[in-house]
């Protein structure tokens, strides 16, 4: 790009030879590299997305915590089963079958029921509608019809805290028709637990179905107080477990169906994943990998701009001088006396949190130190030879400016941006920790905002402390090692100011 | 007379910094979103209500009235009322100060004195292990995020081994007795200020051990040395004289990055401080107590410059004689 390269002559060829001898250097490089490529890759390294909750218990541990640590030797890991069709095994079918339907391209489960002519007495019609089905109301009633469906879980751990189902449901059947769910738990001692039942007549559209331990309700069914929890209390012992779905129908004339559909039953893990889990139940080892592109690319990214607007004023006011070096070398010195860290807390929280809007006003308060350095720089390089000769030559300022001195600056200028990025990094991993960073995106700031917010202190949960500050260390150290080896390579003489 | 003009020219900086600030700190308001009134003014509020605290708010005026007054006001350290408390600002201001000024002292002076400790220390001992040490620290001092080290030290000394208090300046209630108060303020003191030490002294070492080894290999040591005195006063009468300029300078030049700091590390240790306080009015968009805390903290940065800028006129005499350029 240019011809007339007076201090450092230095083909790229000739940088790479010099730079690889550096052993600093190239381990720093290697880490960056590494960093990098775990921001490409990062959705072939996790399974998860970094916006997915709920996919363990709160503050879960590292599952690897198992095989090191005692005391979580058994502790359970999620289970997590999507009940389809498939799934179910008929433990019971008299008067009905086990079948299957497609809607909107899921699989949903339909217990069908064939139809009875009713011959029923008057009273037992106007029996509540809604009233909660006991079980065993109906003993020795030979109209009806009962559907079984079981799913086996094979439980070999500790307690759980808490457990849940969920499914969506609804019926057919003619308005004479009466039907009841009803779904349990069947401990390996063979004692149920009656989670949830509701009773029918007629047709019924698309219900939710929610099963959660900790809901009162559900306490109160199994008749504990709202200080029990039933989770310990049902999965208290390690065997074989069955999660039964089962329906009763008295029939009308037409066959009566019941459609189960998102059927799914869960036991959040008090072990989760390589890294554990943060207060919402969303992965740690996801946030930490998803983190490593947002760092990154704020850190490059507004050292890239600092530097590239530092250059500009620095050669613009250093070439020019007069009275816009005057004026811009004060607002340089004013800027400078602001304290960063405050105006950026003010600022952050005025223009609103976005990634962009940090970017921008990391790079607004850090460019003023390459605005000086470029700017003496360029006052020595304006006396030399070359800059005379173009000028009487005829060439314009910014010729000049852009053709003869920028690239005499860059050097300099390459290696200050080096130095810059830790820095960047570190300041908006301190913004996102004080909790101004974009909501939107997991960063390495964001989780350790979250860890101290939401009980990692309380709960000695310091796999989610350390992990994102050493992410933070590791890729500032990197950087501080390449831009020490540049700065060697490039400037001799400016080594010891880094 | 080179002195008092440099003196003079230090000083109108200085105050077209504290300007640029103030302005700043007016334009805030102007700049954010919705009304300034929309936090205090309930919409079920009488609109004779509401024009009477838009006039205790000074909102009726021309802006540039507003700027004047708002300027006029901050030179009689009148920051307004807080939205969320209703008190004025200084007054809470005035409670929070001393408390940074004891966390902010302790850090500092402490950081100062290990570092340069340190950093004289590995420079008079050469040898690899105090090389490393200090390199390491620096390195340390740079690249590891302050606050995350203060997270690790809380959940170490709060939680594991809970032997520090976790948050505060002080006990509540505070112990009787002014000897016990004051042990129990030390003990709230240790964490945040000596995580400060921890995090800061490496930079210091670091600086000064290579300003130590430049001055060691010039001309007049080894001329020292070769006269035969003893290698303790040629630290102490030769080095250490000529090494002084330049640490103080670094020791006021650091003063602007840990006030700066204080924001973080009270925050963490809920430390009753104007930082902590800064940060809770912007987390409730209290705009007057933010501006009020923004405005004492640029104003200590200011002033610590101003100190900066004078002692290095003092330690060095060339700056006296030649241009601005102090920093």
């Amino acid at each position: 790009m240019s011809q007339n390269k007076t201090k450092t002559d230095m083909s790229a060829p000739t940088f790479w030879e010099q730079y690889r001898r550096k052993p600093l250097g190239m381990i720093g490089l290697a880490i960056v590299l590494v960093y990098v490529f775990v921001a490409i890759f990062a959705p072939f390294l996790t399974r998860y997305s970094p916006k997915q909750i709920l996919l363990a218990d709160r503050i879960a541990a590292p599952i690897w915590f198992r095989s090191v640590v005692p005391q979580y030797k058994d502790a359970p890991p999620t289970i997590r089963a999507e009940l389809g069709p498939s799934k179910w095994v008929v433990s019971e079918a008299t008067g009905g079958r086990l079948t299957s339907d497609e809607i909107d391209g899921n699989a949903v489960t339909v217990i069908e029921f064939e139809p009875v002519p009713i011959t029923m007495t008057d009273e037992s019609i106007s029996e509540g509608e809604d009233d909660e089905f006991q079980y065993g109301d109906y003993e020795g009633e030979p109209s009806k019809s009962v559907v079984e469906l079981s799913y086996p879980i094979a439980y070999d751990f500790n307690p759980p805290r808490t457990f849940g189902s969920t499914f969506n449901y609804w019926i057919d059947g003619s308005p004479d028709s009466k039907t009841e769910l009803e779904c349990v738990i069947e401990t390996p001692e063979g004692k149920e637990y009656s989670l949830w039942g509701k009773s029918y007549s007629g047709a019924v559209s698309n219900q939710p179905a929610r099963v959660d331990s900790r809901d009162l309700t559900l306490k109160q069914r199994l008749g504990l107080t709202i200080f029990d929890d039933p989770a310990p209390k049902i999965f208290s012992s390690k065997g074989d477990y069955r999660l039964i779905l089962r329906a009763n129908s008295t029939s009308g004339d037409e066959p009566t169906r019941v459609y189960i559909s998102n059927a799914e039953f869960y036991i959040p893990g008090m072990v989760h994943g390589l890294l554990g889990a943060d207060h919402m139940g969303s992965d740690l080892w996801t946030q930490l990998v998803y983190g490593t592109r947002v760092s990154l690319s704020i850190g490059l990214s507004a050292a890239a701009i600092s530097v590239a607007v530092g250059t500009a004023v620095g050669i613009i006011c250093g070439y020019l001088g007069g009275i816009v070096d005057e004026f811009m070398m004060r607002v340089v010195d004013v800027l400078l006396a602001i304290p960063t860290l405050p105006i950026l807390i003010i600022l952050g929280a005025i223009l609103g949190k976005s990634v962009w809007n940090i970017v921008l006003l990391i790079a607004a308060f850090a460019w003023m130190g390459t605005a000086r350095l470029v700017r003496s720089q360029t006052l020595s390089l304006r006396e030399r030879v070359f800059v005379e000769a173009a000028k009487a030559s005829g060439a314009s300022d910014a010729y000049v400016m852009v053709v003869h001195i920028l690239p005499n600056v860059l050097p300099l200028v390459f290696a200050g941006m080096v130095l810059r990025i830790p820095s960047a990094i570190l300041t908006e991993a301190s913004l996102s920790f004080l909790g101004l960073g974009d909501p939107r995106v997991a960063t390495w700031g964001r989780m350790l905002h979250n860890a101290r917010g939401f009980g990692a202190f309380t709960t000695l949960a310091w796999w989610w402390l350390v992990p994102p500050g050493l992410a933070i260390t590791l890729l500032s150290l990197a950087f501080v090692f390449i831009g020490n080896t540049v700065n060697e390579i490039l400037n001799p003489r400016y080594r010891e100011r880094s | 007379m080179g002195f008092s003009r440099y003196l003079l020219k230090r000083l109108v900086y200085a105050f077209i910094v504290v300007f640029v600030i103030m302005t700043f700190n007016f334009a805030i308001f102007r700049l954010m979103p919705g009304d300034a009134t929309k936090m205090i003014i309930d919409p079920t509020f009488t609109p004779e209500a509401i024009a009477e605290l838009r006039r205790q708010f000074g909102l009726d005026d021309p802006p540039l009235v507003q700027y004047f007054k708002y300027i006029g006001n901050l030179f009689k350290f009148d920051m307004g009322l807080s939205f969320s408390t209703r008190r004025p600002v200084v007054n809470e201001l005035k409670e929070r100060l001393p408390n940074t000024i004891v966390l902010f002292l302790t850090s500092f002076i402490f950081t100062t004195i290990i570092g340069i400790s340190v950093g004289i220390y590995t420079a008079s001992k050469r040898g690899t292990f105090g090389d490393n040490f200090v390199t390491g620290a620096g390195l340390f001092a740079y690249a590891v995020p302050a606050f995350w080290i203060q997270l690790l030290l809380l959940m170490l000394f709060g939680y594991y081994i809970p032997i520090l208090p976790i948050h505060g300046t002080m006990s509540a209630p505070p112990p009787d007795g002014f000897f016990l108060q004051f042990l129990d303020r030390i003990h709230h003191l240790i964490l945040p200020a000596g995580s400060n030490v921890l995090v800061a002294f490496g930079s210091w070492a670091l600086y000064t051990r290579n300003t130590m080894l430049e001055a060691l290999g010039q001309d007049y040591i080894v001329t020292a040395r070769a006269k035969g005195l003893e290698e303790n006063v040629v630290l102490r009468h030769h080095a250490l004289r000529s090494v002084l300029p330049p640490i103080v300078t670094l020791i006021f030049g650091a003063l602007p990055g840990m006030v700066s700091g204080a924001v973080i590390t009270e925050t963490i240790f809920s430390w009753h401080g104007v930082g902590k306080y800064l940060m809770d009015a912007v987390m409730m968009q209290d705009y007057p107590a933010a501006q009020g805390a923004f405005y004492l903290i640029a104003l200590a940065v200011v002033i610590c410059n101003l100190a900066a800028d004078i002692v290095y006129g003092i330690v060095d005499p060339r700056i006296r004689v030649g241009e601005g350029g102090a920093k």
